[in-house]
């Protein structure tokens, strides 16, 4: 619905500008002045040597989660693939051969593709994930890299990073 | 009849209609694993249960026949909890693997769960739950796994009443009962894809289609199975240009709820041995060119041949569209007097659906051309003989087969070859257009009974392939040659009275 914007009213003071510009001016000079021999109240910091404390529900880079025996936990339902709204996972399923020691698990992803660069970091993958095998808990940032395939994630890449405190592995609560 | 009320609704049925079909012609779906419209009344799954007045307790609507004046409601609190209760203990051994489970998205048990019981297991533990066989090989298309098994026993009546091969049993009783294949059998006739199709769980699934895609990502366009003369009512699944398998569409007056296994992967026909790019060359001197220069060749190579040596060859693959105006261009362009047919070689017929010519449009051709067209060997000892020596021919496959007939069409001085995929047609061309496949154009095929069906388009055609008129009216062009069509409209305008029939009921999607 079109509505009107109506500006604030201005007195002959205000209209004349000057005066109002070197209020302005006025303040900038006494923030500075406040912060270079006074009290200290800047919100920069000198990263990276100093850094701020993130909070312990930060979504990083993506990890896929191991089982005790190293295996993968992921499944590949394609669940988080599903859910991803920026279309950057892609999963090939395949299965385990009868006479494999996880031929009871069945599935598993034979190729786990994340493109970091397309991410847009919403975490609906890990909440989509019925298996607890994909994690943002890892606390990293994509790295600077020289060319973007450098930022789409394998799948043996994502199994080898850990979260903050080093662990590769999650439980699965249900069964083993 | 008889004339019954349903929630509210009246109803006028035949007599021996149960109430859970008169409730399906209603719009209503009484939720049911057992009982499928194909197949006799089990009524061992129990969520099918409606409350009826006048009677005590809920009735399995899926075994009560329709009576007059009989009041059904399939909504009521009673009901519900009767749902929600077979939910609980349908689910009470059930393994919950859903992420590795193929049926996933189409799984009844997943659908009502959601619908009907919502609430969490209260089995005390996971070790307390029953276990059985998982990952079982029933046959060469088919898997089972007892621990996501209902009992519904659908697949064992399919088995032993519409293939009339009893090769499923059930076997064990209780908590340990399972389906089993019946000793010294593997599941291995014709239909059997057509098992795991009617289970309603995750305990049968193809061993094709196994993991290949998540059905929630599977586009479906209604079809005409290309697999043989019986011309099967059909949907495609396909995702991204790939197709992964044909399912039963249902018409009671042709093949009912069923495909066979080849109709079931048939959709190989669209993904297999694709030819994507006009090629020129035989054997090693293959090479892929632009369209400019293939037709350009083709176009030098057919005017070489004069107009008494030329011949058209027509595909029983095909749909009746490309035929139709392959048959117009080269009688009317190439002034062609000779025409032949090639398709798929003759295979296995059974009495259910199978047909022996495993090509669904001979009939079609037949029509579009007026007359009856030669067949391939014909052509393949004219060409031996020298007394044809250029042809275009549609489709990839050879009719006759063998060294002979290798050798034979070798001996034409032209061949332009229009297929979908390669073959022994093209592989012995001069030039080979690429034309889409079954499932990325719209035509009609006309079976073995004489009914024409529409099919419509389900994809666009891969690589840089072109629909059959588009490619004969550039290379018309190319010859400086009048053409009777100039777009598709013309040639289904052209197509449309020569079809034997009307189509046929419940042929149209
Ligand atoms: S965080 Fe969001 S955008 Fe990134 S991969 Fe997961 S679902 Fe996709
Ligand atoms: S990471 Fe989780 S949601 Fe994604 S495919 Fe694997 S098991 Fe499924
Ligand atoms: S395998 Fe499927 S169709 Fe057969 S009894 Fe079990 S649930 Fe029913
Ligand atoms: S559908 Fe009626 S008891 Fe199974």
């Amino acid at each position: 619905m079109p509505y009107v914007v109506r500006r604030p009213d201005r007195n002959l003071w205000e209209q004349s500008y000057v005066p109002e510009t070197v209020r302005g001016l006025g303040v900038t000079l006494r923030h500075f002045f406040r912060n270079v021999f006074g009290r200290r109240d800047t919100v920069t910091l000198l990263y990276p040597e100093q850094r701020r404390p993130y909070p312990p529900r930060f979504r990083g880079l993506h990890r896929l989660t191991q089982r005790d025996d190293g295996a993968p936990r992921c499944t590949a339902c394609l669940c988080c693939q599903t859910a991803c709204p920026a279309e950057c996972i892609h999963i090939v399923a395949g299965e385990y051969p009868p006479e494999h020691p996880l031929a009871h698990v069945e599935k598993y992803p034979v190729e786990f593709w994340i493109d970091e660069l397309r991410c847009v970091s919403c975490g609906l993958c890990v909440e989509a994930c019925p298996c607890d095998a994909i994690r943002m808990d890892t606390g990293l940032h994509p790295r600077p890299v020289e060319a973007r395939p450098h930022l789409i994630y394998e799948r043996n890449l994502l199994l080898s990073i850990s979260d903050t405190a080093g662990n590769v592995h999650t439980a699965n609560p249900r069964k083993k | 009849m008889r004339k019954l009320t349903i929630d509210g609704r009246e109803i006028e049925v035949a007599e021996g209609t149960t109430v859970i079909a008169a409730a399906r012609a209603l719009g209503i779906d009484i939720p049911h694993f057992c009982w499928h419209p194909e197949l006799s009344v089990a009524a061992n799954c129990r969520m099918c249960l409606v409350e009826v007045e006048k009677q005590p307790k809920l009735q399995p609507s899926c075994q009560l026949e329709a009576a007059d004046g009989m009041v059904v409601h399939t909504d009521t609190p009673k009901v519900r909890e009767a749902r929600r209760a077979m939910m609980e203990y349908l689910l009470l051994n059930h393994p919950v693997d859903c992420p590795i489970c193929d049926q996933a998205g189409e799984c009844k048990l997943q659908d009502y769960y959601m619908l009907y019981d919502l609430k969490a297991s209260r089995l005390w533990s996971e070790e307390g739950k029953v276990r059985k066989r998982k990952r079982a090989i029933f046959g060469p298309h088919v898997i089972y796994d007892a621990e996501r098994c209902v009992m519904c026993t659908r697949c064992v009546r399919f088995c032993a009443e519409v293939v009339r091969d009893p090769v499923l049993i059930e076997v064990h009783r209780g908590d340990h009962s399972e389906i089993a294949v019946a000793p010294g059998r593997t599941l291995d006739h014709a239909y059997s894809l057509m098992t795991a199709h009617v289970c309603p769980v995750g305990a049968l699934t193809s061993r094709d289609f196994r993991f290949q895609c998540r059905v929630w990502f599977l586009a479906s366009t209604p079809t005409i199975c290309p697999g043989c003369a019986t011309g099967c009512n059909a949907f495609l699944d396909h995702h991204r240009g790939e197709a992964f398998r044909l399912r039963p569409r249902e018409n009671p007056a042709l093949n009912r709820s069923w495909l066979c296994d080849d109709g079931v992967l048939a959709f190989r026909l669209h993904n297999d041995h694709r030819l994507t790019a006009p090629e020129l060359g035989r054997g090693d001197d293959a090479r892929p060119v632009a369209w400019d220069e293939a037709l350009a060749e083709a176009a030098t190579l057919l005017r070489k041949v004069p107009k008494t040596q030329r011949a058209a060859v027509l595909s029983a693959e095909h749909s009746c569209e490309e035929n139709w105006a392959l048959a117009a261009f080269a009688r009317e362009a190439l002034g062609v007097e000779r025409f032949f047919v090639t398709g798929r070689t003759a295979g296995t017929a059974d009495d259910l659906l199978r047909h022996a010519d495993k090509n669904p449009n001979r009939a079609g051709v037949r029509s579009m051309l007026g007359a009856e067209p030669e067949p391939l060997e014909r052509l393949v000892d004219e060409a031996t003989a020298g007394s044809i020596r250029g042809a275009v021919a549609l489709g990839a496959a050879a009719a006759t087969q063998g060294p002979a007939a290798a050798a034979g069409l070798l001996r034409l001085e032209a061949l332009v070859s229009i297929a979908p995929r390669r073959g022994p047609l093209p592989e012995a061309a001069h030039v080979r257009l690429p034309s889409p496949s079954f499932a990325e154009t719209a035509g009609t095929y006309v079976n073995a009974r004489g009914q024409a069906q529409e099919f419509p388009q389900a994809m666009s055609p891969r690589g840089e392939a072109l629909e059959v008129p588009d490619l004969l009216a550039r290379l018309a062009r190319r010859l400086d040659l009048g053409l009777p069509f100039r777009s598709a409209a013309d040639v289904r305008a052209a197509v449309a009275p020569r079809l034997p029939r009307p189509a046929a009921e419940g042929g149209a999607p």
